[in-house]
């Protein structure tokens, strides 16, 4: 009995040593196409924000990785805004429906909490990915992979909401001469809100209707992103650390809520309908001069993936070779939203989707993802910022990549709460009261009591401890 | 004594037989639609939110939260106020269009059908296309004012609060009329013409004719239509979902709107489910109410 259990450990110890030695001759990738052939025949279901994110497993990794492993992908989508609803039903009816998730990082306490994600340590160590975590940036590994110490999500998009602006305009002598003549100071980037609106104005001015100064993210969906960040660059706090009390109706929140309004009037006309699609459309088409957006645009604007038939649809882009990247005014640009890779708790084939992830998010497979001119992951690990391949892709492609670098290490979190989305849910409605014209200090009145009322539901001090957690990282406010 | 407990004991089992027979038809009944409701009713006296399964009796806490919920009642209120004016424009449009085809004309039944293409649209996908349609910079909509205007208009349909509920209006109307149409042009081609034809050489005037003969004969199809129509109105909720989310903040909230954002954005299902049983309360009594006043129901 002893001898069957010392040859047992012997046996273990032998396997392990050569499953390690086998772990440093492969790649996390290779190492995760290798273990996964046993699930050939399997398919796994992958839940996606519909849209051009979907394009990637569909068109790209899905297909290769089913001639490697013979393992099916198949793709679900949801809108964004769908996207933890239908996952937190999936999970209240056991209904298994989802084997890959993607998950928006500050929704990720809230579904690791209710059981949905499925921890991904053991896994981590037993194919030898923990090296490769390492090298994400840190602002993406640091808070967008664990909930209390565990691992739960490989962060996998690095999203950041970056400043483009046409360089053209900014670096014509007569707009700069000009410009200076009237506000006393250079005609730049605009490094503070009041500078932009300054810009703002001045180029609508001169040249509205055919070009405006500005076009931004209005709907609620998009701009609550936008909100949060100002609102914080403004100094801003959410809640007062001590009592709990939501602090959102401050003077910090009123005052940009009444900037927004007032930048409206140097937009395009109707710009409050305004989502990603339309700022993007209009930056391309020439018709603004600046906008706060996400990584693709820059790249899009750029003329990258031209004749690309999947980005059909998207206007040809009449500035190409004219754009600049920059941070926003405050210098901390919103990380928006980005997606973690996870596994569903409920999923029957765990341990192939867990390989799937590894596979997709390790540094050899993740460079030529983030580098697909059609699908909309961005650059998030130290080696896609730094790679040679992506900085020649156009001409100042370096520009781009140095402006998301450093995007990504002064970025501000997305609020993260227990039930962040309720929260979330608030200031969408109150920007959507905004733009209807009610009164701002009004509406965050409205919402800092709907927020009270929703803290003491959930709990004050389970819900003060998790603000805590969360407004202690380095990244949730500005240094 | 014995015969007739012997007649008796049969037409016990031939009960018991019929019983036997309509047993499963009810029972699914009971399950498909009983069940719901009884589960409804207890999920909104418990605090179940997508986060958390409390099962435990949480008393009327619910239920006394809806009286204090002034986004409720002002849903409510726009639930009602656009009902009462969305369906007399779909009763009298699709009256004026019955009148219109209820004499032979060419073509007849194309027009007909192309009149009816609306209605069998899914109403998801009617909104969406209204939404492009009062787009603000690409929808034809603004375009043709802006052509009869002559300059640009930027009209913000689905933003601007004094523009936002004549888009749903034109929206629900232009879906939804040519039902209206459908059933009175079936209920008027019904209509006596010896009695019109009397009337008329009585010399009774149009009102006259139209309120002693005509609605007199159309009446009963007209109210089943009303009914049918008030019901989905009361319920109105893809037309506005796709068109404005209930928006802008909440001034297009309808009662099943703000009910879905209770569950599936705020996740509080058991508070949901107690406007749920508001609705449904409302709804049933408002039915017994109108079938008791026109006496259709025997």
């Amino acid at each position: 009995m002893i001898l069957n259990r010392t040859i047992g450990a012997v046996a273990s110890a032998a396997m392990a040593l050569a499953l390690s030695g086998q772990a440093s001759a492969q790649s996390s990738a290779e190492r995760a196409v290798e273990a996964a052939k046993q699930y050939a025949g399997a398919t796994l279901n992958v839940f996606y924000e519909a849209g051009l994110q979907p394009l990637d497993p569909k068109n790209f990794t899905g297909p290769m990785w089913e001639e490697l492993t013979g393992i099916k992908i198949n793709v679900i989508e949801a809108p964004l805004d769908e996207m933890f609803t239908k996952i937190m039903q999936a999970h209240r009816a056991g209904s298994g429906a989802y084997d890959v998730l993607n998950v928006v990082p500050n929704q990720m306490p809230d579904l690791a909490f209710a059981g949905v994600l499925e921890p991904l340590d053991d896994w981590v160590e037993q194919y030898g990915y923990r090296d490769e975590l390492a090298t994400i940036a840190p602002v993406y590994r640091d808070n967008q992979m664990m909930v209390e110490g565990t691992t739960y999500g490989f962060p996998d998009d690095g999203d950041v909401l970056v400043l483009y602006y046409r360089r053209d305009l900014f670096e014509d002598p007569d707009n700069m001469a000009e410009f200076k003549a009237k506000h006393g100071y250079d005609l730049a980037p605009p490094k503070t809100w009041q500078q932009f609106n300054d810009i703002g104005q001045f180029i609508t001015d001169k040249y509205a209707p055919d070009i405006y100064g500005a076009g931004m993210l209005r709907q609620p969906g998009n701009a609550q992103y936008l909100f949060q960040e100002r609102f914080r660059v403004e100094g801003g706090k959410f809640f007062d650390g001590e009592t709990m009390a939501a602090t959102i109706n401050s003077e910090a929140g009123v005052k940009v809520f009444t900037e927004m309004v007032e930048a409206n009037k140097f937009m395009p006309p109707g710009v409050e309908q305004w989502g990603f699609i339309e700022a993007f459309n209009a930056f391309l088409s020439g018709d603004i001069a600046m906008t706060i957006s996400w990584p693709p645009v820059g790249r899009w604007a750029a003329g990258y993936g031209k004749g690309t038939e999947a980005l059909a649809w998207i206007p040809e882009t009449k500035v190409a070779d004219k754009i600049g990247y920059a941070l926003p005014p405050g210098g901390t640009p919103e990380l928006a939203v980005g997606f973690s890779l996870a596994v569903a708790s409920g999923s029957s084939n765990k341990e192939a989707a867990y390989l799937f992830i590894q596979w997709m998010n390790s540094e050899e497979i993740s460079l030529q993802r983030v580098q697909l001119p059609f699908a909309l992951r961005d650059p998030f690990r130290d080696s896609h910022f730094t790679s040679e391949e992506y900085r020649s892709r156009w001409s100042n492609a370096g520009d781009y990549l140095d402006t998301l670098k450093a995007g990504a290490e002064t970025g501000l979190l997305d609020l993260s709460l227990i039930q962040t989305d309720r929260y979330e849910e608030g200031i969408r409605q109150a920007i959507s009261r905004l733009w209807a014209g009610d009164d701002p200090q009004e509406i965050l009145d409205d919402l800092a009591e709907s927020w009270d009322e929703l803290t003491e539901r959930i709990g004050l001090e389970k819900q003060k401890r998790a603000y805590l957690d969360w407004a202690g990282k380095p990244n949730a406010y500005p240094n | 004594m014995s015969q007739s407990s012997s007649i008796g004991r049969a037409l016990d089992e031939q009960r018991a037989f019929k019983y036997l027979l309509v047993a499963p038809a009810v029972f699914v009944i009971l399950l498909i639609g009983l069940y719901p409701f009884v589960k409804l009713i207890l999920t909104s006296f418990q605090n179940i939110t997508m986060f958390e399964d409390d099962h435990s009796f949480n008393g009327f806490v619910h239920y006394a939260r809806l009286f204090g919920d002034e986004r409720l009642w002002e849903s409510l209120l726009h639930t009602v106020a656009f009902t009462a004016v969305a369906l007399p424009i779909e009763i009298l449009l699709g009256y004026l269009l019955a009148l219109l085809f209820l004499d032979p004309m060419p073509l007849k039944r194309l027009f007909v059908a192309v009149i009816l293409l609306p209605t069998v649209i899914s109403p998801i996908v009617a909104g969406s296309t209204w939404r492009l349609m009062f787009d603000h910079r690409f929808g034809p909509v603004n375009q043709i004012i802006a052509f009869l205007a002559g300059g640009e208009v930027k009209l913000l349909w689905t933003v601007d609060p004094f523009l936002v509920w004549p888009a749903i209006l034109v929206a629900e109307v232009w879906q939804w009329t040519p039902f209206m149409f459908l059933i009175l042009l079936a209920a008027l081609s019904n209509v006596d013409r010896e009695q019109l034809e009397a009337a008329q050489i009585d010399g009774a005037s149009w009102l006259m004719t139209f309120r002693k003969i005509v609605l007199p004969a159309i009446a009963p199809v007209l109210f089943v239509a009303v009914l049918i129509r008030a019901l989905d109105l009361f319920r109105l909720f893809d037309v506005i979902w796709t068109m404005t989310g209930g928006g802008p903040g909440t001034r297009t909230e309808t009662i099943s709107v703000y009910a879905y954002q209770m569950a599936f954005r705020e996740f509080d299902i058991s508070y949901s489910s107690a406007i749920a049983f508001l609705v449904i309360f409302a709804l049933t009594a408002l039915v017994i109410f109108a079938l008791r006043r026109v006496e259709i129901a025997r």
